[in-house]
Formats: structure tokens, C-alpha cells, sequence
């Protein structure tokens, strides 16, 4: 950690206390899932309760008639040890049969070894604290009143009081210290590392919102240009912490959308290859051993394959009980390949070259760019135009995709029908750099996010409505680092204050209908209520199983929507779990998932109509009696 | 001031691309000068040619740019030209690029006017951009923008030729062309076909393939496909067409069941004329096609084959 690069993560500290609070004291994340979750709770708070023990039993190797004073004393300590120690015993018994019966996948790649000997010494340690106790009870020179401690005096009855019980006292206050320091002895070259490291991740881990990338500095000396993550030393000190805290719980890996349809990368095998990287070359670099050079991350650690197979969608981060941040491991993997080596997917070079000079993925023609509108009569922001109470930021898809447009069209008509004063940009909107920033095109993307900003800051806007999740999360959580401070809305959101308010009145007759969750909206900004309150509004709401926080992305997020999919493509996997709700909509409210699903939808056949909720909003609209034409 | 231009050679006659700069290097100045690595070229006095010299080594037989660099520095030092000048070849902009890292000179790329004050004209940005440069230096390095200008001939007698041996390290060939391999290409390449017959999720299968190749073969056309198809693993990523795959600008594309995702249409927009054919008339690629056919593939592709064969037997 002490060749990491610098990051800022000392400040917000109460949000930090209330982080180690609720994950680590708390166990929330763990508590995700029900029975592990419980098993891990009972061994967790077992040791912290029994953490004073092992200074009793300390005490009690060396002086069998002395002990920890007042505490060691007291019944109800000897109470809570008792019912601990059980608790952490039935952990230990729940942990085995879910590793040796149950086997879930998530395991694949951990060291099950490993495992199994932590396991066994933690059921060492508390055997052998339960018969020490017993046996002190069987020979009278319990400091506690026994009556406090039910197992262990229950437990007592195996011993008599004789010369056989002295001696197996002994035995078992060494056999418990020596277990206890062996397992010390053993943590640091094990996974189980983290019951030292995970505390301190959580607390170091990010405050600021989840969408947003650390941005990079380009304005420094030629001799510090290296960007990314090439080589260990480059990574930043929480980077090499997050190697150190993973557990190998497999967590990450179960809900990674590129795991799960047969891909390279796992976030539990990246974090772990890290890891390995880091123990192997991060102490000859610490000693500054001479000639040693650092490896390259890539391919040493992982494959390429890997670095490209993410999303970038967050469940993993999302996921993890300890607080890593794989995702940002991913994009410092990615900038270093893009800006130091230029080696990335050569399928999505034409997309960067378009982004660049045509200022849209596509490289299509920016003064195409409000053709989408042109009979909607909707109002051209020009320059030295009063600024709207609203802009519309549309996003390259919703103006240029065929199918994505009927999200923009019907935003535009539902704005209109509420009587919102809004306009948009038209050819002075340019990509907002997300894909190039999430390729790892760093440059690229701060190009863009200051021309954008800007634009806007010379329009005076204060207010943005945006319909793509990724233009909503980089103009919200991203520009404010180039000096872009807006009120950034999702138009789902705008929507929905419009329907509470009264100022759209739809009916609810769109039939059943199961709606996406946006990785950049559920997950990354926490936007999950309003598209929901809309689809409630319109129809017969179904939901999926992966939904909300823990949604299951459309394949295209992190510029994957530029490269080409091996394995089993993602869209179809979450096609298929749509389709098996049965309901006869599939509402997004996401351009790019629009295009993925729809895609996913024909492929497989599936009788689903993908759309997103604007435009169900739009369909389902009233008013004076006269439904509004379909878009 | 004099001019110096480097010519390349293609199977023995000087390539097209370096006449067009001997074009634009007379703009440049007088007399002009070209330098021929290996083996000197005849009829360059038609191009305004006064002197052509020939470089000789006989390690100089491959391609080796810092040695070709060498070379031409080497001659510009004798010379002591007002430029050097090179096509805007991958070549002429490699061994220029080395030209001028060795002498610290600054160097134009993509040139296509010359000023009659000095200015250059480039293109940059693909095309998209044209600009006006000065080149602040006594020995100004440049090259010309392929097709861009013409290789106009004068009145000229044949050019002197003179050899001219450079003074060449071992090290300026560790760099060199030791093999070519010709590319496994089977039949006319997606990105240079005048026609591309190209299909989507509406073929069907991979079978279904069979009456595009045979519509393509009719055609001498080149058989592409959509994203999707690649996904299914009907056909190689080799011949996807799109964002993600081949960029094509044919004369005419056929697109045959393709919906015309933004993806694909990205990669077919250059095309002169578009013909969908496609059993949904709402289908995206309808707004960027020239013609359309409504209807089921299986039955128009073979209708058009029929109707080809037909007229290419009378």
C-alpha cells in the first residue's frame, strides 16, 4: 500500500462511521443473502464477543488461578461466551454444509482449501474455549458463577474432579492459545486476510456517487505521464487494500452479467489475480530492490478478454460485502491499455474516431441531430436564446437511433402536454463523452465533458432533463468536476412529478408489463421508484427477479455496445428472464437497453414488446378524450 | 531553391501516388530532383524531373525506412533543396517522419496546395477539415495527400540519372521487410466490392446464405452481414458490415432482411444506393434505402437471380 498512488478517501467522515456501522457492524451487506448472510453474522459477532477470551485464556496459561479482572468474573460474560461460542459453532456447521453439500457456483475459482482449515481452526478455537471452561467448572475454580454458563456446565459432566480433569484443563487453555496463535500465524498468507483489511475498506471506500469516475490530470510534467494502471505501482492504495480484503466469497462473480453468459472475466478471479500480482512484486519494489521491474498487469494478471468483457454495470461493487471497487480496477486497466499501449478491441476504434469528430458514436451528421423533432415544433436553443426552465439533453441514441427516437418523440410530446417550458441544444449537443470515458479514452472524454459544459454554462441552464441513463449519470455525478453544476433529471423522474402533479393524466389499461432496471439509474444514481410509479400508472406492473439495486444489465454498458459479444450474449440471458414473467411489455428507460433487448427480444423469438416508459406514458394519455397518435 | 522528391516504385514503374507528388513539388521550386532507392525509374522527365538519383546498396533491395531516411537526408545535404517531398503514402510519411525526428525539422503531412507565398494547404480530421500552414523552416519536409492532386505531365526531356551511394549504418536496418504474405482473401473484398450483397436475422440460417452467394456471385459482388448474423455464428466476423465490423462504400448495397439497426446503417452509409429488401415495411433501413422490395426474401432473391441469368445468357 505504500507504493499506491494517492486518492482521496479521508474526508466525509461521517459517512464513512455510518458506513463501517451498517456493512461491517451491521453485516448488511451480507445479509443480502439470508443464510450465508447468517452464518457469517454468527461467527462475526461471536468473535467479537469473544475477542476478551482470548486475553482470559492468555492469562490462564500462565496462571491457572488468575484471570482478567472483573470481566472474567462476571456471569452474564460467561452467559454471552456461552451462547456465542454455540452460535459460532452452528456458523461453522451452517459454512460446512453450504461448501461441502449445497457447492454453490460462486465458489469456483476460491480457495476451497483454504477455506476448510480457517473453518476448522475457528471450530477449534471455540471447542476447546467450551471444554476449558468445563473443565474449570468440573475442578470448582471457575471465577464465574457456573449457574451463568449452561453449555460449559453442562458440558462439565464429562470431567470428574480428579487428577486426569488438572491435566486435561491444561491441555485444552493450550490447545485453545496455540490454535488461536496458529490461526494469527496463518491469516496473512490466507484469504482470510480480511478479517484485518475488510474493516478498513469499508471505511476507505467511496463516498462520492457511484456513477462517478475519478477524472484524470492531464496538465503534469512529461516524466509523470502514465495513465491507468499498467504495473502494481500504479495502482492507488485502496486499489492494493481491495486486493487484500477479498474473502473469495464468489458473490461478485454470481451477479456479474459477463460470468454468468460464459465470459472470461469474474470479479472475484480479477480481484484475486490483482492480488497475487501485488504479493509477488510488491515487496522487492517496497525494498527497492535494484533492477527489479515491475510485470505488466495485463496479460500477467489477466487477459484482455477480461478487461473488456465489463459492463461497467456495478453489481459486483454493489454486491461485495467488504466494499471493492471493481469497477474502477477495470477502467484504470482500461485507461492504461487505451492511452499508453493504444491496444483496445479494434471494433470500437471507429467508434472513438466518430465520438471525436463527428461528436456522436455513430458519425453521423450533427446537423442531423434535432431531425428527430422537426415536426414536434420543439423549441432550438440558439445561442443568446433566454435559457428554458428545462433543457432537454436527448443523447446521441434518442437522436440518431431509429428506435431509440420514439423515446425522445415521446418525451418531447409529454413535456409539451404538461406545458413544461423546455428546449434542447440540437447540433450544439455533443456526445458526453461516456463511451470513450468508460472505454478508458479518458482525453477523449474530458474534451467533450468541457466543450459541453461549456455550451451549457454560456446558455445558463440550470436544469437538465436528460433521457439517457449514461448522458443523466455523466452530466450529473461528472461534470461538476469541470465546473458543470446543474439540477440533473432522468425524464423518468420528470415524468412522474408531472403525473403526481396532475399535469398528465394517464390510464391504466397497457396491460401486464415488466420493467428494466437501468444499471446507470437503479444502481449507480438510485433512480427506481419513478419509472416504476409511471409503468403503475399505465398498466399491470410484473417485476423480474433480478430487479431494482440488484438489476442484471442489457450487455451495454461500459462502451460494450461498441465491441463485439463472445459467449452468450447478455441481452438474450435478460430477455429470457423478462419473458418469463409473462408479461406482454418489457418498458426500459434506457436507449441503449431499448436497442439491446429489442435486439434480444427477435432473436429469441419472444411475443414482448420492448418500449421504453415515455412512450407507454404517451399511448396511455387521455386528456380531452382524444388519445394522442402512437409516435 | 531546389526540391527533392522521394518516388516509390510498384512492379517496376514509379507508383502513381509518387507522380502526383512530383506534381506538387514543382510548385515548390526548381529544379526538381528525385531520389529512387535501388533501382532508378524511367519517363520521370515527363513529370518535370531534371535529375533522378538512384541510391545504391545492396542492402537497400527491402524496404527499411531509417536507412531510406538516411538516404534522403544524406542527398538533401548535398543538394541543399528548399524541401523534400514525399507521397503521402504509408511509406513516404514513415521515412519523412524518421527525416524529421533526425533533424529535429518540421513536417507536413497530407498536403494537397502550396501557396504562392509559402502556405501549404493539408487535409486533416479524415477529410473533414482543410488547413493552412506555414512551415517555419529552411527545409521544409512534406508529403501529398493520395488523389488529391493530379499527375500532370509537361514538356520535358528525359530526366539525367545519376548513382548515388549513400553511407549507411548497420543500424538503419534493423527495421526492414524480410517476408510478404499475401492476405488469405477468398474472392472480392467487403470493403473494395462495387456491390455487396449483404444479409440479416430475415435469411434465416446459415443455409440461407446460399442464394446471396449465388446473387453475389452474378453480381461480382461481395456477400456481407448484419451484427446479428455474426452473433449466430452464420457467418465470420470478417464479414459483418457496420459500426463494429467493415465500413463498406459500394455502388449499390443489397441489404436482404436487415433491419437497419444504427449500428449497421453506420457501416453501409457510404454506399451510392441502397436496396432493402425486407418483410416489414416498417423497418428502419426503409428510411435509409433508395429502393425497396416488400416481401419474403426467400421468394425476391432467387426471383432476381432467375431474371440475371436470363439476361446475362442473351
Amino acid at each position: 500500500m505504500r507504493l499506491g498512488k494517492p486518492v482521496e478517501r479521508f474526508d466525509d467522515v461521517p459517512k464513512r462511521v455510518r458506513n463501517e456501522a451498517v456493512i461491517v457492524l451491521g453485516q448488511r451487506k451480507l445479509l443480502q443473502r439470508l443464510v450465508p448472510g447468517l452464518i457469517h453474522a454468527a461467527i462475526f459477532w461471536g468473535f467479537l464477543v469473544l475477542f476478551p477470551t482470548i486475553v482470559i485464556a492468555m492469562i490462564g496459561v500462565v496462571d491457572k488461578e488468575s484471570t482478567l479482572p472483573w470481566l472474567g468474573e462476571q456471569g452474564w460474560f460467561a452467559l454471552m461466551v456461552d451462547v456465542f461460542a454455540v452460535l459460532v459453532l452452528a456458523g461453522v456447521v451452517g459454512a460446512v454444509i453450504i461448501r461441502k453439500v449445497q457447492r454453490p457456483a460462486r465458489f469456483e475459482g476460491s480457495h476451497l482449501g483454504e477455506a476448510d482449515l480457517i473453518l476448522a481452526l475457528i471450530a477449534g478455537i471455540v471447542t476447546t474455549l467450551l471444554l476449558w471452561h468445563a473443565s474449570r467448572i468440573a475442578l470448582g475454580v471457575n471465577e464465574w458463577p457456573s449457574s451463568w454458563s449452561p453449555v460449559s456446565d453442562a458440558l462439565s459432566g464429562l470431567f470428574g474432579d480428579g487428577g486426569v480433569t488438572e491435566v486435561l484443563e491444561r491441555v485444552f487453555v493450550w490447545a485453545h492459545v496455540l490454535i488461536i496463535l496458529s490461526f494469527l500465524a496463518y491469516l496473512p498468507h490466507s484469504k482470510h486476510l480480511h478479517i484485518a483489511t475488510a474493516a478498513f475498506n469499508v471505511y476507505f471506500a467511496r463516498t462520492r456517487p457511484r456513477g462517478r469516475l475519478e477524472p484524470l490530470r492531464f496538465d503534469v510534467p512529461e516524466e509523470e505521464m502514465r495513465f491507468g494502471a499498467g504495473t502494481v505501482p500504479d495502482l492507488t492504495w485502496k486499489q492494493t487494500l481491495d486486493t487484500f480484503s477479498c474473502t473469495e466469497c464468489g458473490r461478485c462473480q454470481d451477479v456479474c452479467p459477463a460470468w454468468t453468459t460464459g465470459k472470461e472475466l469474474s470479479p472475484k478471479l480479477l480481484i484475486m489475480a490483482l492480488r497475487d500480482q501485488v504479493f509477488e512484486e510488491g515487496p522487492p519494489l517496497v525494498r527497492g530492490e535494484e533492477g527489479f521491474e515491475p510485470s505488466p498487469l495485463v496479460p500477467n494478471a489477466v487477459t484482455d478478454n477480461v478487461v473488456w468483457d465489463c459492463v461497467t454495470c456495478g453489481a459486483c461493487v454493489r454486491e461485495c460485502p467488504v466494499s471493492i471497487e471493481h469497477v474502477d480496477h477495470i477502467i484504470d486497466l482500461r485507461r492504461h491499455l487505451v492511452m499508453m499501449e493504444s491496444s483496445f478491441p479494434a471494433e470500437s476504434e471507429q467508434m472513438l474516431r466518430d465520438v471525436e469528430r463527428a461528436s456522436n458514436p455513430w458519425g453521423k451528421p450533427q446537423t442531423e441531430r434535432a431531425d428527430w423533432a422537426a415536426e414536434l415544433g420543439v423549441r432550438v436553443l440558439e445561442p443568446g436564446d433566454p435559457a428554458p426552465e428545462v433543457l432537454y439533453w436527448v443523447g446521441c441514441a434518442a437522436s440518431f437511433d431509429e428506435r431509440a427516437r420514439t423515446a425522445a418523440q415521446s418525451t418531447a410530446k409529454l413535456l409539451q402536454a404538461a406545458g413544461v417550458d423546455f428546449a434542447i441544444l440540437g447540433p450544439r449537443e455533443s456526445c458526453t463523452g461516456d463511451p470513450a470515458r468508460r472505454i478508458g479514452n479518458e482525453y477523449l472524454f474530458q474534451a467533450h465533458a468541457e466543450q459541453n459544459v461549456s455550451t451549457l454554462n454560456e446558455a445558463g441552464v440550470t436544469k437538465i432533463v436528460a433521457s439517457c441513463p449514461h448522458c443523466f449519470n455523466t452530466i450529473g455525478n461528472e461534470y461538476p468536476d469541470f465546473g458543470g453544476d446543474y439540477e440533473v433529471v432522468h425524464h423518468t423522474e420528470l415524468l412522474a412529478d408531472l403525473v403526481r402533479d396532475g399535469r398528465l393524466a394517464p390510464s391504466a389499461d397497457a396491460g401486464t408489463i415488466t420493467y428494466h432496471d437501468s444499471c446507470y439509474l437503479a444502481r449507480h444514481n438510485d433512480v427506481r421508484a419513478d419509472p416504476r410509479a409511471i409503468v403503475e400508472a399505465v398498466g399491470t406492473p410484473i417485476e423480474m427477479e433480478r430487479r431494482e439495486e440488484r438489476t442484471f444489465c442489457c450487455g451495454a454498458g461500459g462502451a460494450r455496445m461498441w465491441m463485439e459479444e463472445r459467449a452468450r450474449p447478455i441481452n438474450e440471458e435478460r430477455v429470457r428472464e423478462a419473458a418469463e414473467t409473462g408479461a406482454d411489455t418489457l418498458a426500459v428507460a434506457c436507449p441503449f437497453c431499448t436497442v439491446m433487448l429489442d435486439d434480444g427480444v427477435k432473436s429469441r423469438g419472444d411475443d414482448l414488446r420492448v418500449v421504453d416508459v415515455s412512450t407507454l406514458l404517451v399511448e396511455s394519455l387521455d386528456g380531452d378524450g382524444t388519445r394522442p397518435p402512437a409516435p | 531553391m531546389s526540391v527533392l522528391v522521394l518516388v516509390e516504385q510498384a512492379d517496376g514503374a514509379t507508383d502513381e501516388l509518387s507522380l502526383q507528388a512530383l506534381a506538387l513539388a514543382r510548385d515548390l521550386g526548381s529544379p526538381v530532383h528525385a531520389l529512387s532507392i535501388g533501382e532508378a525509374v524511367t519517363g520521370l522527365g515527363a513529370y518535370g524531373v531534371e535529375t533522378l538519383h538512384v541510391a545504391q546498396d545492396d542492402r537497400l533491395s527491402t524496404y527499411a525506412p531509417a536507412a531510406w531516411a538516411a538516404c534522403l537526408g544524406q542527398l538533401a545535404d548535398r543538394l541543399q533543396p528548399s524541401a523534400v517531398v514525399a507521397a503521402g503514402t504509408n511509406r513516404g510519411n514513415e521515412v519523412l517522419a524518421h527525416l524529421a525526428a533526425r533533424r529535429d525539422l518540421p513536417f507536413a503531412a497530407n498536403v494537397i496546395a502550396v501557396g504562392s507565398d509559402g502556405t501549404v494547404t493539408r487535409v486533416r480530421w479524415g477529410g473533414s477539415l482543410l488547413e493552412e500552414a506555414r512551415i517555419d523552416s529552411d527545409l521544409r519536409l512534406l508529403t501529398v495527400a493520395p488523389h488529391m492532386v493530379e499527375a500532370a505531365t509537361v514538356n520535358g526531356s528525359e530526366a539525367a540519372v545519376e548513382a548515388f551511394e549513400p553511407a549507411l549504418d548497420e543500424t538503419e536496418f534493423v527495421v526492414r521487410v524480410v517476408d510478404h504474405a499475401e492476405t488469405p482473401t477468398a474472392g472480392i473484398s467487403l470493403a473494395e466490392a462495387k456491390v455487396v450483397v449483404s444479409g440479416g436475422r430475415g435469411v434465416g440460417s446459415a443455409d440461407g446464405f446460399g442464394m446471396l452467394e449465388e446473387l453475389a456471385g452474378l453480381l461480382n459482388a461481395a456477400v456481407g452481414c448484419s451484427r446479428v448474423v455474426t452473433m449466430a455464428g452464420w457467418r465470420p466476423h470478417t464479414d459483418q458490415v457496420g459500426q463494429t465490423g467493415t465500413k463498406v462504400a459500394p455502388d449499390l448495397y443489397i441489404a436482404c432482411g436487415i433491419s437497419g439497426a444504427t449500428q449497421h446503417i453506420a457501416g453501409c452509409k457510404g454506399a451510392k444506393k441502397i436496396l432493402a429488401i425486407n418483410s416489414d415495411a416498417e423497418a428502419p433501413i426503409l428510411a435509409s434505402a433508395d429502393y425497396a422490395v416488400i416481401g419474403d426474401l426467400a421468394e425476391i432473391v432467387p426471383a432476381i437471380t432467375a431474371e440475371l441469368r436470363k439476361a446475362q445468357s442473351q
